[in-house]
Order: structure tokens, then sequence, then C-alpha cells
């Protein structure tokens, strides 16, 4: 059909660029360089938090002690001078804090260190809350310890340690009614003698929480705790529920209306924002069935739920992923279905049914808005018991539950305190996902 | 028998009849284990469902039956007003069973005996101060009617769990017998275990319906209590949200559905360009290798931790957004506000947009892009006006489940947006979210029958509802427009 | 293997010469070279696996998107070489255009479809001449009549035969010097076959036109030279009649006697 008019063509040598095509490679460019700018802010955004948090909460684990000599004066400590535990109990706190403090004080003194511009008081505050408790529990559990002169180690107050990590300084300190500048010369010059110093602080794993004018003794030892025997609990109740559950609906299930609803309602419960299981957790578990509330067992009944339809979907694609020639190559030497699924489809199944039960416990372990509706946010300052005594049903809390209330406080040293705590939950994280990665590579095979 | 030691008992009698009734199969075959239709053990687990299953689910049937059962007992015990309450209702219930508990306490420590404490009567205050000394903190005096309760109370929890302990342990042995007496070498011991366990996994599978069900219904209860405190138009159409500690308080639900949509859309506006973007650049530019090393990272914000980026929200990026835009533009002078938590929810969600989008990318044949480069189109052409367009039906599915996260995200907004409730263009000042709301309501210090407590019903309700429709309206548009080029 | 060159090209379209193709280690095109004519049909053929499809991709630089490809030696586009450093990929596809194995039309209407081309190449100014670049291409492609009433219609409504004309029409829209094939009827059935073997006929008057395909009768019916590919070799390229009646080489007789492929 040559006798249409010839159609436009495109002319000119190969080897120009004509202007149209250098503009279209710009344009190719620049849309290259889109891509490559939105990877390059994502990732820096998760640099720059990541870095912003750890900076901050490994300071955490670094904390201020005072380092002296203190004579437990039996005047002073038992008055009545029987050596009585619950007769020398009757001296509070506040008297061994005077005795720590007049001890603070005579100690520098006799080293030459002035104690200017301090008064006995404010020394008092120099020294954390926690110290004079500390030191009464040990007099009390050992009486005979009353006449000795030990060498006593006690944290430093809240500000101090804020000092000795460069939150608090002496502009801050002009402004702030908890600290004074004296205080802080008062401190180099302890630093100077080695009297004040910063070391590595396990404490902070294992330490209970504590209150709001003690930031320098709290701890995620509850919180630990608690996630842990939420953990184990997640894993006991929701391993053989999903594994039950994807059995039924991958293997067994007739394909009519009622499996279809089933589906239908995984599907839409994987999608469920986490609080409106807060909310039913709270109602069903709490208020119906009268658990305790901020347990730990009503936390893990809760996160079981929402992890059940992840659990659920991820095992069925690992049922799915076994090719259909086992199941046959079973069936064919008289294998019942139930046998074949048991014997056969589950074991080769498994390394992904672990691998997504892990991935599960992960995302569980991060949840924090379904632990609050539970009670979880209320201050815990005590260990759970052992599970076998009934701790599931103490007062709990959980890690990012503890990273929550921290946040909080207004203390900055809080928020130290916080960043220090999901270091340890960012930490737990990886080395489950360490975990998965390397069931992957050991035993997923591919068919 | 506590609960504990009944499950234990339960356990051994499973135990008892699963070596039984495998002895007594291979008894009958005379010891010839090819005579048997199943396998021996198969005869044991017969007699240990037979002798486990009943009893447990009597257990647990009781379990939930008998609380009902007390309370609706006693609730005669109380005056017609309180009975005529509902939330007075649960009080005293509540009561009795502090009290109750209390004086099992005191028995058990030896401070009463048992009869001691039921034939105890006396004045209020004296009571409360017998439980205060064991350690039992009442908020009122004892009235006689919740001492007689209580008593009561003890009495029949004490009967049931006779009845109890007596009706399980009689099930578990009546089944360990009859399964001692089915099983015989022909008796299809394989079929009925097999069918037993077929039960329990669809019981398994219904968890799922149950946990829907019991989603739906505690909350319509609990919002329908709501409800008839307060009117449902004032809820859904008021303009201000003002609790007051001693009632009277407005529950406008407007200016928290502002919040949440104002706040999902700077969040969708931050992660689906970001979002699209970097997925296209992995799947058409990246080579192999830096794919397997950017993929991963990006999948990294997605395993951070809500609570995480709260923080995140609440130290860095609102105090930067403060004080580099809001101050200097006298645009607001706070650290929470919606710029805030949209950013920081935005970038959670970069990772879930770029695999989603990457996923739907990577289904629009190759084909189609080997067409368009063959007529000379750049690659970015390519993407731009053949790949993207046949992608765009799941591509607006993914923004509508961006969005649904979004929405229900709870702890970046409380730690990054604030819990001021208003109404504002100004992204720079602090509005609250629905969720916010939530956990404001059900963590405060009003008591739980008070509108206060249960317009948190009536707000998880709302969410679960919004949610739960974009979900289904996202799903729906994939699955219409993908036929399209099928 | 001696590469016979007929003289009878003089001015050939398309000159290969040594051209080598790499897939990261496999060596799948050996030193091809031979001379393609203007204005008529060339038939690759040869059985399965033997580099004709990965040959013809050289011609349109299409392997170029295959990232492990490399290719040596020279093909020239009217004595320009197309691998040349300063050849734009994107400007060389406008001279060459390809039809593929399964038909592949855009989600898009039978008018976007064709209009693609011209539209990205900056080829009509107006809505008018966009408007006359579609219908004559159609109408080049056999098609017009069947879709005219129907232009905004998706192009993946249409059936087999008919999609595949489209993408013949959109490939013809550029108005490219070069149109290559690869198997087009493999996905089709004989009526439609017919249809597009008598559409390739017409359209060899004006284009220079290389067909891959794996039925010996179709290159017989509609090419005048015929190449046989053997194990990334060209065994034989001389003219059709001459290589299915006469093959010079063992190789080309047992492949069109079917002893082999």
């Amino acid at each position: 059909m040559t006798d249409t008019p010839p159609l436009p063509k495109a002319a000119g040598s190969l080897l120009e660029l004509d202007a149209r095509t250098r503009r279209r490679n710009a344009a190719e460019t620049r849309f290259r360089l889109y891509g490559i700018a939105a990877v390059a802010f994502s990732l820096s955004i998760l640099f720059v938090m990541l870095f912003t948090i750890f900076s901050d909460g490994v300071q955490s684990f670094r904390q201020a002690s005072i380092t002296f000599d203190v004579t437990l004066d039996p005047e002073r400590l038992d008055p009545e001078g029987n050596r009585n535990p619950e007769e020398m109990a009757d001296v509070t706190t506040i008297g061994y804090g005077n005795l720590l403090s007049d001890q603070l004080s005579a100690y520098m003194v006799a080293r030459g260190i002035s104690t200017e511009g301090v008064s006995a008081r404010d020394l008092n505050a120099m020294i954390s809350r926690d110290g004079p408790g500390s030191l009464r529990a040990q007099v009390l559990a050992d009486p005979t310890m009353l006449g000795q002169t030990i060498r006593f180690t006690t944290y430093a107050s809240g500000r101090i340690d804020g000092y000795m990590k460069g939150r608090v300084t002496r502009d801050t300190a002009a402004r702030d009614t908890n600290i004074s500048v004296e205080q802080l010369d008062l401190a180099d010059r302890m630093i100077e003698a080695g009297i004040l110093t910063a070391a590595f602080n396990w404490e902070f794993l294992t330490r209970p929480d504590a209150s709001d004018q003690r930031p320098e003794v709290a701890g995620l030892g509850v919180a630990i705790l608690g996630s842990a025997y939420m953990m184990g609990l997640v894993l006991l109740m929701v391993l053989p529920l999903g594994v039950a559950a994807s059995i039924y609906l991958e293997e067994f299930a007739p394909k009519n209306r009622f499996t279809d609803l089933i589906e239908v309602n995984i599907s839409n419960l994987a999608a469920v924002p986490s609080i409106v299981y807060g909310i039913l957790g709270l109602a069903v578990f709490i208020n119906y069935a009268q658990f305790p509330r901020s347990s730990a067992l009503v936390g893990a009944l809760v996160l079981t739920l929402m992890t059940l339809p992840t659990i659920i979907i991820a095992t069925r694609a690992s049922l799915r992923a076994v090719p259909p020639s086992i199941r046959e190559a079973a069936l064919g030497i008289g294998a019942s279905k139930m046998q074949t699924v048991f014997h056969h489809v589950l074991p080769l199944a498994t390394p992904g049914i672990l691998t997504g039960t892990i991935l599960g416990l992960a995302s569980a372990l991060g949840e924090t808005a379904p632990l609050l509706l539970i009670g979880m946010v209320a201050f815990v300052g005590t260990y759970p018991a052992s599970p076998l005594d009934g701790g599931i049903l103490d007062p709990a809390t959980a890690l990012p539950v503890q990273v929550y209330a921290w946040a909080s406080r207004s203390d900055p040293a809080f928020i130290e305190r916080s960043s220090g705590a999901i270091i340890v939950l960012l930490a737990f994280l990886l080395i489950m996902n360490l975990v998965v990665i390397l069931l992957r590579r050991r035993f997923e095979r591919r068919w | 028998m506590s609960i504990a030691i009944l499950l234990s008992a339960i356990l051994t009698l499973s135990a008892l009849a699963f070596v039984v009734s495998r002895q007594r199969a291979v008894a009958s075959a005379g010891g010839n284990l090819r005579a048997l239709h199943s396998r021996p053990a198969m005869y044991g687990w017969f007699g240990a469902l037979s002798a486990g299953v009943p009893a447990l689910l009597a257990l647990a049937a009781w379990l939930i039956v008998q609380p009902l059962l007390i309370e609706r007992d006693l609730r005669g015990m109380f005056p017609e007003s309180v009975q005529a309450d509902a939330s007075a209702l649960t009080l005293a219930m509540e009561d009795v069973r502090r009290v109750a508990s209390g004086l099992d306490q005191a028995v058990a420590q030896g401070m009463m005996t048992a009869e001691g404490a039921q034939d105890l009567t006396g004045q209020p205050e004296a009571v409360r101060q017998l439980l205060a000394e064991i350690g039992v903190a009442l908020a009122a005096d004892v009235s006689p009617e919740v001492l007689a309760a209580a008593q009561d109370y003890r009495q029949m929890a004490h009967d049931g769990a006779l009845w109890r302990t007596a009706l399980v342990l009689a099930l578990a042995v009546a089944g360990l017998i009859a399964a001692a007496a089915l099983t015989t070498r022909d008796f299809r011991a394989r079929n009925h275990v097999e069918r037993v366990i077929l039960l329990i996994l669809m019981l398994a599978s219904s968890v799922a319906v149950l946990t829907t069900v019991g989603i739906v219904l505690s909350m319509l209860t609990e919002a329908g209590r709501f409800f008839g405190m307060y009117p449902i138009q004032d809820f859904l159409f008021g303009l201000t949200w003002n609790p007051q500690f001693r009632g009277n308080s407005t529950f406008g639900l407007l200016p928290l559905l502002w919040g949440t949509l104002y706040i999902s859309l700077v969040a969708l506006l931050v992660a689906v360009p970001l979002g699209v973007f970097s997925a296209i650049y992995l799947s058409e530019y990246a080579s192999a290798r830096v794919r397997s090393i950017i993929k991963p990272l990006i999948e990294v914000i997605a395993g951070i931790p809500t609570v995480v980026f709260g923080l995140f929200a609440l130290v860095t990026v609102g105090p930067f957004l403060r004080d580099v835009i809001a101050r200097p533009l006298s645009l607001g002078d706070s650290g929470s506000s919606v710029m805030t938590a949209g950013i920081v929810i935005g970038i959670l969600n970069i990772p879930f947009v770029a695999s989603l989008a990457d996923d739907i990318m990577n289904a629009v044949p190759q084909s189609l892009r080997d067409a368009s480069l063959g007529l000379g189109a750049t690659r970015s052409e390519t993407i731009r006006q053949v790949v993207v367009p046949a992608a765009l039906p799941g591509i607006v599915g993914a923004i509508l489940l961006a969005g649904s996260r979004a929405i229900g995200e709870t702890m970046i907004v409380t730690m990054g947006a604030g819990a001021a409730a208003a109404i504002d263009v100004n992204p720079f000042v602090a509005m609250t979210t629905i969720t916010v709301k939530i956990v404001g309501a059900l963590t405060g210090d009003t008591a739980f029958d008070s509108p206060e407590t249960l317009v948190a019903f009536a707000l998880g309700m709302t969410l679960f509802v919004l949610t739960l429709g974009l979900n289904v309206f996202a799903l729906y548009i994939v699955r219409k427009y993908r036929e399209q080029y099928e | 293997m001696p590469n016979t060159v007929p003289p009878a090209v003089s001015h050939p379209k398309i000159s290969a010469r040594d051209v080598n193709v790499f897939y990261g280690a496999t060596h799948a095109i050996k030193n091809v070279s031979m001379d393609i004519p203007n204005r008529s049909v060339t038939a690759f053929i040869g059985p399965s696996g033997c580099g004709k499809s990965t040959f013809l991709r050289c011609i349109n630089r299409m392997n170029d998107t295959v990232a492990i490809a490399r290719v040596t030696g020279r093909i020239e586009l009217e004595g320009e070489n197309i691998y040349d450093r300063r050849v734009d990929p994107v400007q060389l596809r406008a001279r060459v255009g390809m039809v593929f194995q399964k038909p592949n039309p855009f989600p898009k209407s039978i008018y976007d479809n064709v209009a693609y081309g011209p539209r990205i190449h900056g080829l009509a100014s107006t809505r008018a001449e966009l408007d006359a670049v579609v219908e004559r291409s159609l109408k080049l492609a056999a098609l017009w009549n069947e879709v005219k009433d129907r232009l905004k219609e998706p192009g993946t409504g249409l059936s087999g035969g008919q999609q595949q004309r489209l993408c013949i029409a959109r490939a013809i829209a550029t108005s490219p010097d070069v149109l290559l094939m690869d198997e087009p009827c493999s996905a089709l059935d004989p009526i439609a076959t017919a249809q597009i073997d008598d559409l390739i006929q017409q359209l060899a008057e004006d284009y220079c036109v290389v067909i891959v395909t794996h039925s010996m009768s179709q290159a017989r019916r509609v090419s005048s030279r015929t190449a046989y590919f053997h194990l990334g070799t060209m065994v034989e390229y001389g003219e059709t009649e001459q290589i299915f009646i006469n093959p010079t080489e063992k190789l080309t007789e047992n492949y069109v006697s079917g002893r082999i492929g």
C-alpha cells in the first residue's frame, strides 16, 4: 500500500544526538536522581534517628558514683544499743542520709578538699537518695557492722550524674533549683580527688524502675523480666494455635462460605490497629474474666491475639511452599491425610514456620499501645515473682512501655534512660532477626 | 481443689488412660501388632483424649458459667436502687468480691477460722479495720448487705468448687473406663483420634472469628452504654472535646477526626513519594548488588518499634521543626504538632509503601516494558507512561492501606502530637487524634462506668470502622481494576 | 564456516561484521557477518536456542537491557555503526522497530497504543497530525477498517491476531527504516498467521523487514533471503529458494529436510 503519503519520521544521523533526545535524557537523569534522593533521604533519617538515640542512650550505661569511707557510728544508728534490727529500724533513711553527708564532708576535709559554698543540705543532695536506703538495708541485715569503717560506694544524684555526662552545665545550673554552681565546683574537686567517678553500669539492666527523684537508679530489670515472661507465654500460645489453624485452613478446610469467612477475618484482623486489641483485652480479660491488671498473663493474651493473624498467614505460606509431589507420594503409600500433613508436610515447612514465628514475636516485643490499655503504664517498682509462683499474675511492665513511661517524665535524665532502654530493645530485636537470617540460610530450601 | 491441682489430676488420668488403652489393645491382638487396625500409640491417644477432653471442656465451661450464676443469685441481696442501676451493681459486686477474698486471706493467715468468717457480723468500720490489718484495703466501710453477700459468695464459691472437682474427675474417670472398654484390635482408633484432632484444628481456626466477634461485641456493648449516657449525634457531630473530671463533659468527635485525618494526610505526603520513588529506583535502576544492600536497610525502618519513632519525634523532630520553621515563621510555638507526628509516621511507613509498590510494579509484565523500550522510550518514560499507569489500581490500594495504618497509629501521635483537641489549618499547631484520646480515657483516673472512660469504646468503634472500611475499599479497588490488563 | 554474502546486495540497509555476543561467560553469537538489503524480507531460521533471536535483538540494541550481555563487532544502519559510542539507543529505536513474539499492546486505548511512539519522539506537532499518523499506521497494518470506530477502546480487548497487527501498527507509527519481527506468529492461529504473512509481504515494499521464524514454511512464503543459524553461528545465508532447495552446507540441509531441529 504505497499510495498513502509517507509518515513523519525521525531524520538525521544516528551519531548525533538531536535536541529532543538530549532533553529526554536530561529528564531521565533527573528521574533517576529523584529515586536516589528518595532512598538517600529515607536512610539518612534512619541514621539520624539511630545516632541521636544511641549517643544519648549509651550514657545510661555509665553512672556516676561517690566512694568514701563511712564509719558506722553506733550512737547514731543504734541509740538503744541492743543491736536489735527491729529497734534500729526506728532510725530512718533521713538519719542515714545525714550520717552519710557528715561522713563525706569529714572525708573530704581530711583530704584537703574544700566544701566551701556548699551547705550540709546541698552536700546531702549530691548523693543519690538511694544511697541512705541501701546502707540502711545493709546495716539492718547485719548489725555487727556497727562501729566498723567501711568503704562505701553510692550513686551520685541525678544532677551530678548529668553534670558528668554533659547534660548539666553551669549555664543550666544557674537556672535550676535542684543544683547550684557551687555544687558543680565541688563536684570538680571530687572528680580530681577520685572520689566522684563514672563507671560502667550493668545495674541499668537489672534494677527495677525508680521514682521521679531518682533517675540515677532507674533500671530495666522489671521491664526485661516482664517482656521475657510475655514473650515466653506468647510463644507457648501462638505457636500451637497458629500452626493448628493454618493446617486446618490450608490442608483440610472445604471451600465453603464458612472457610471464606475465616480467611477474610484473618486478613482483616492482620490490618486492625493494635490499640483495638488493647480495648479487646481490657474488656474481655480484665473486666469480664477479672484477670489482674498489668499482669504478664493479660499482656501475653493480648499480644497472642494480635500476632496470631500474621503467624497464620506466614505459616500458610510455608505449608503452601511444600510441593504437592510430597503429599502425593505420602498418600500413594497409604498414609491418611492427617498422617501426610503431620509426618511429611509439617517437618518440611518447619523452618518457614519458625522464622515467621520469630518475626511475629519480634513485632510483639515492640508493641506498646495495647499494653498501655491493660494497665501497664503504672509504675512497677518490684520484680514479678517466678512464673511457678504465679509471677505471671503479678504486676509487670514491658520494655517498650518503659521507654514510653520514662519519656513522659520531664527530667532529661529519664530521656537518657529511655534512649538506653531503646538500645536494649533494639539489641533484642537485632538478635531475633539475626536468628531468622541464620535459620533461613541453613534450612530453607528452594524446591 | 485448686485449678492447678485439678489440671494435674486430669493430666495424670489422661496419661493413665493412654497406658491402659494401649495395653488392652495390644493384649486383645495377642501381642501381634500387625493384627491391630491402627498403630498401638493411636489406641493410647484415644484413651488419653477420651479421658482428658470432656473433662477439660467441662472445667472450662464451669469456670465461665459459675461466676455468672453466683452473681445472678446474689443480685437479690441488694436494695432495689442498686439492682436497677447497672454501674452501681457492678461496683457492689466488686466490693463483694474484694471482701470475700479478704475473708479468704484472713482464714488462710489464721486470723480467723472458716466458721468464724461465715458467722462474722458487726459494725462496718470494725470489719473494715479487721480486713485492713490483714492488708486488704477497702475504699469504704463494709455495709451489712455487702458483708452478707460476701459470705454467701464464699459459700457458693466453695460449694461450686467442690461440685466442679467432682464432675471433672468423674468425667475423666468415665472417659478412661469407656476407652478401655472400647479399645479392641478391630477398633478404628486412628480414625477416631484423627476426627478429634480435626475438630481441634477447626476450633483453632475459629479463634480468628471469635476474636473479631469479641472485638465487635465488647466495643458495641460498652459503646452502647456510653450512648445511653451521651447522645450519639452530639458525639458524631460535636465540635468540641472537653472532658471534665466532675462530669458535664462534651465529647465531640470532629476535632479528633480532623486531627487524625490531617496527620494521616501529612504522613501520606511523606510516605508515598518517598516510598514509590525508592521502589522505582531499587527495582528499575539499581544494580543487584546495590539492591541487596539497600533494600534490607530500608526494611530495618519497618522493624523498629513505633515507640522509638515516638521518642525521636518528641526529642528531635519536634524541637527541630519548632526552632527552624515554626518559631521563625510565627506559625507555632510547640514541639508537638501535626507536622511532627505526620512526618514521623510518614517515615515509619516508607518501607510499607515501597514494598507494596515494588510488588505491584513487578507484577506488570516485562513484555510491556520491552515493547516500550523497543519503541525508543527512555526508562523513565517507560515507567511514567506504561508501568505506573498499568500499576495504578495497586498503587491506589497501597496508598489507602498506608492511610489506614497512619490512622491507627498511637505511640507516635501520643508522643509527638500532643493531647489538645483542636481544629486548625496550621499544621504546626498541636492537635490530637482518636487513638490518643482512647489511651487517655482508659488510663486516666476516672471511674470505669463514667462516660469519661466509656467514650473510649465509642472512639474505638469509630476507629475500627474507619480502618476496616479503608482496608475493604482498598481491596475492592485493587480487585476491580486488576482485570483490566490481566 | 564461510558466510556467503550474495553479490546482489550493493547498498545494504543493514551491514553486520564480526558480531559476537556474550551472556556472561556464554558465547552466544559467534562471528556473524551479513548484509541485509532494503525493501525486502530476510528470514532467520534455525533450531531453538541457535541464537537467531539474540542476533535480531542486536540490530536494535535490545540486548543493552540485559545486564550481563556484551556485544562486539560492527552493525551499520545505512553506513553508521549503531554500536558507536555516540549513538543513543533511544534514537536508534525510532528508526528500527520491533514486533515481539507474544502480542503486547499497552493497557491503553488503541489510539494511544499507536500514538505512543510518535508522541515520545515528538514526531507530530498537532493533534490533527497525530490523528493522521495513527490512521495511516493502522491502515498499513491492515487493521484500520476493523477498529476505526472504536479507537478509544482498550487495545487489550482485541483478538490475538488483531493485537499483533496493532503491535505492528505501533511499531511502524514512527516510520522506522527497519522492522524487526521476532517470531510474530508463534502465538497466533493459522488464519491470523496467514493475515500477518500477507501484511509482511506488503510491508516489504517499503520497509526492510527481518523476521525470525521457527516455521520453515513461513520463511519460504514470505522471505526473499534466508539465513540459517546453528549454535550461535550463521551457517549459511542466501536466496530463500536456494537455501531450501539446494543448500550448500550439510547442517543447513539437515535442518531444512527435517532431520534436526
